[in-house]
């Protein structure tokens, strides 16, 4: 029983780690309708400016979240505006051939800028632990599930009774109808990427103070960010954390009673099981009622 | 004066330049193959990379070349990124050796050099590598391929002669590995030698090649704690380990981490944590191997802190060998022609700053001559604690709690 109880708990900071990580992937696919294949680099980016502005100004890696989120959301906004969509303009697998591109080129300069070498970040609670009913805590982890959790509720939020987010929301269900009302479509595409963007790099942040990183570990985030929007669904915070909850308990249940190899092999299961059976994942689009 | 004439007179004013670039060309060894600059295996890849232009550039501007057969050569690289794909490095090599490249040194990771010493192998060019360890490298019958390693499998015997010799002597022992050529074969090792030593193996268990989160492997070892803990994987892999590790206090009397607390970053990151920490090694500024050409490690390890500010590694002193180790046999085959430098290189039987040099009949490195040393931290610095004849401190046995390294 206490084993299980440690699993589950184990998969469910696992998984608000990969929920958080996801969200903006999800949030770009489900209104921009693109597949942006840059999402694992921007999370990397996030890393890495933590890195760098926590060891410059002294302060906890997560206190950097505001900066790191503004730099990340300055950048997203002219990368869709002025980038990708021209590529959507031209054809529809555009989008994903130049994200793709990009990411290949940002990985490069990262290396160069930063060299090849894993960074990793650790804050003071790095290495401290704490139990509560017997059940093990690692606090970093923890602490990383706390800022995932607050920040999908304030994209919810953001989403739900910010007038940004009511444009977002009704541009994404019927853009046609938004563009009637005066809407400036490709600025709330441009607003959606550069939040999406923010959150990515506030991802690369709480994933930064976990695991040790690398510009070659792009491609496993933006993977993750894929398979929890085919398990949540698309398009909205609460559809990325239940896919990444899912993903996180599937990944230690997986590990622990089957064998630590074969997480990865459930998790592609479930993915090609959800594709055939539910494709538009456990809640739906989250914007699909009122097209 | 007549067209021809004019191109007449001006071939035979351009021939005796002609003739000299050509005995220039002539007078150019080139070294070919790829490195992964990027990608993946980046990290290590550029300690290789590091270590072949260390050796080229001393043999070239201080040494002035070297001499094979009467005749001097400059040494000219040929190496290009293959970004850690073995799909991408397969079609550089098979691309240098259609434009006539004879000799290749090899890139980093087991999974790159493997397919890529297939192809050399094919076109009966050598290949000596500091890159792949993996068993499956040296047991398909290849000719011409050398590595400054044993393989995988045979890599472990140091460190579990050392485990006999510690006190009070460990029983036993647990395993953990990741998905990929060179950790599962380098674990078959592990076992091999620990059942050889008279340990216990309680558990093994196997990660996937990437992983993200080993909560519960951790539970499962402080439930069935060993005595000792082996760890067969990637840097980044083992640094997730260790912190997991210390945040949930998975407590071992030894940690062994085959790849990880060698580098400086990895150290940094554990901070005081990283204190006791075991891992491989297969050299370091001390050893006390001598050559003709850079005299022995220490004034290696000077020259290359001379050109590079990234701090120096076990591969770059190989992969600076594996120019060394090809200059050696050219000169004892006289000759740069392929098939009589790999079968100088099969005898090969010469000292390098790095090691002695033997290969064993299938290519690796001999076990006794090139096999590891075992390292440990100790206030911070890399401490080589075996063999006997080369430590340079006791071993810490049994490790503190990580409760006490706080």
């Amino acid at each position: 029983m206490h084993l299980i109880a440690q699993t589950l708990v184990d998969g469910l900071v696992l998984g608000g780690i990969y929920a958080l990580s996801a969200v903006g992937f999800s949030l770009i696919f489900g209104v921009l309708h693109v597949i942006n294949l840059s999402h694992g680099i921007l999370v990397l980016i996030g890393a890495y400016l933590a890195l760098i502005f926590s060891q410059a100004l002294q302060v906890d890696p997560l206190l950097t979240l505001p900066l790191v989120m503004a730099v990340l959301f300055a950048a997203g906004y002219p990368y869709q505006r002025f980038l990708i969509q021209r590529a959507v303009n031209q054809s529809g697998l555009g989008s994903m051939l130049l994200t793709f591109g990009v990411a290949l080129m940002l990985q490069n300069v990262m290396i160069w800028l930063f060299s090849p070498d894993m960074k990793s970040i650790t804050p003071g609670y790095a290495f401290a632990s704490f139990r509560v009913a017997g059940l093990t805590f690692d606090a970093v982890r923890v602490s990383a599930l706390v800022a995932s959790l607050v920040l999908l509720s304030c994209l919810a939020m953001l989403l739900k009774f910010s007038a940004l987010g009511r444009v977002i929301r009704a541009t994404a269900q019927q853009t046609m109808a938004a563009r009637l009302c005066g809407v400036n479509v490709p600025h709330v595409y441009a607003l959606t990427f550069a939040v999406s963007a923010a959150f990515a790099g506030a991802a690369g942040i709480v994933i930064g103070i976990i695991l040790p990183f690398s510009p070659a570990d792009e491609a496993l985030w933006t993977l993750n960010a894929f398979v929890v929007v085919v398990l949540g669904g698309v398009g909205s915070p609460a559809g990325a954390l239940i896919g990444g909850l899912l993903l996180g308990i599937v990944s230690t249940l997986t590990a622990q009673y089957i064998g630590p190899a074969f997480p990865n092999v459930t998790m592609f299961l479930l993915l090609v099981i959800m594709l055939l059976v539910r494709p538009n994942g456990l809640l739906g689009n989250a914007f699909a009622a009122s097209r | 004066m007549k067209r021809r004439d004019v191109l007449l007179g001006a071939a035979t004013l351009a021939a005796p330049a002609i003739r000299s670039a050509q005995a220039q060309t002539h007078k150019t060894l080139v070294f070919g193959g790829s490195v992964p600059l990027t990608g993946a295996a980046a990290e290590t890849g550029l300690n290789v990379n590091n270590g072949y232009l260390t050796a080229t550039k001393y043999l070239n501007e201080l040494l002035g070349g070297v001499e094979i057969g009467g005749e001097k050569y400059r040494i000219q690289l040929k190496l290009f990124d293959d970004a850690s794909d073995p799909a991408r490095a397969t079609t550089l090599i098979q691309r240098q050796i259609d434009d006539g490249t004879d000799f290749f040194l090899g890139s980093f990771g087991s999974n790159i050099v493997l397919p890529t010493a297939a192809i050399t192998e094919r076109a009966h060019k050598p290949m000596v590598q500091t890159g792949g360890g993996s068993d499956a490298i040296f047991t398909r019958g290849f000719k011409y391929v050398f590595g400054m390693y044993p393989r995988a499998t045979r890599q472990f015997a140091a460190a579990a002669a050392l485990f006999k010799t510690l006190h009070p002597t460990p029983q036993s022992y647990s395993v953990i590995y990741t998905n990929d050529a060179f950790s599962k074969t380098a674990a078959e090792g592990v076992k091999l030698s620990c059942d050889a030593a008279g340990l216990k193996r309680l558990d093994t268990y196997e990660l996937p090649q990437k992983p993200t989160d080993v909560s519960s492997v951790l539970g499962s070892v402080r439930s069935k704690t060993p005595d000792l803990l082996i760890c067969v994987m990637h840097d980044e892999d083992s640094l997730l380990i260790a912190r997991q590790m210390v945040a949930t206090r998975t407590n071992v009397k030894l940690l062994f981490q085959g790849l990880g607390p060698q580098l400086a970053s990895f150290r940094a990151a554990l901070g005081k944590y990283s204190e006791a920490l075991l891992c491989s090694t297969y050299w370091d500024e001390s050893v006390p191997y001598k050559d003709k050409f850079f005299g022995n490690s220490k004034q290696f390890a000077d020259y290359y802190h001379s050109k590079f500010t990234r701090p120096i590694a076990y591969h770059t002193a190989g992969a600076a060998a594996c120019i060394l180790t090809y200059i050696l046999a050219m000169q004892a085959a006289n000759s740069i022609d392929p098939k009589a430098v790999r079968d100088a290189l099969a005898a090969a039987d010469f000292e390098t700053f790095y090691s002695r040099i033997k290969f064993t009949p299938q290519g690796d490195g001999d076990p006794l001559l090139m096999g590891g040393m075992v390292a440990q931290v100790q206030k911070g610095k890399l401490e080589t604690v075996f063999p006997v004849a080369a430590k340079t401190a006791d071993p810490i046995y049994p490790a503190p709690p990580w409760d006490k390294k706080a």
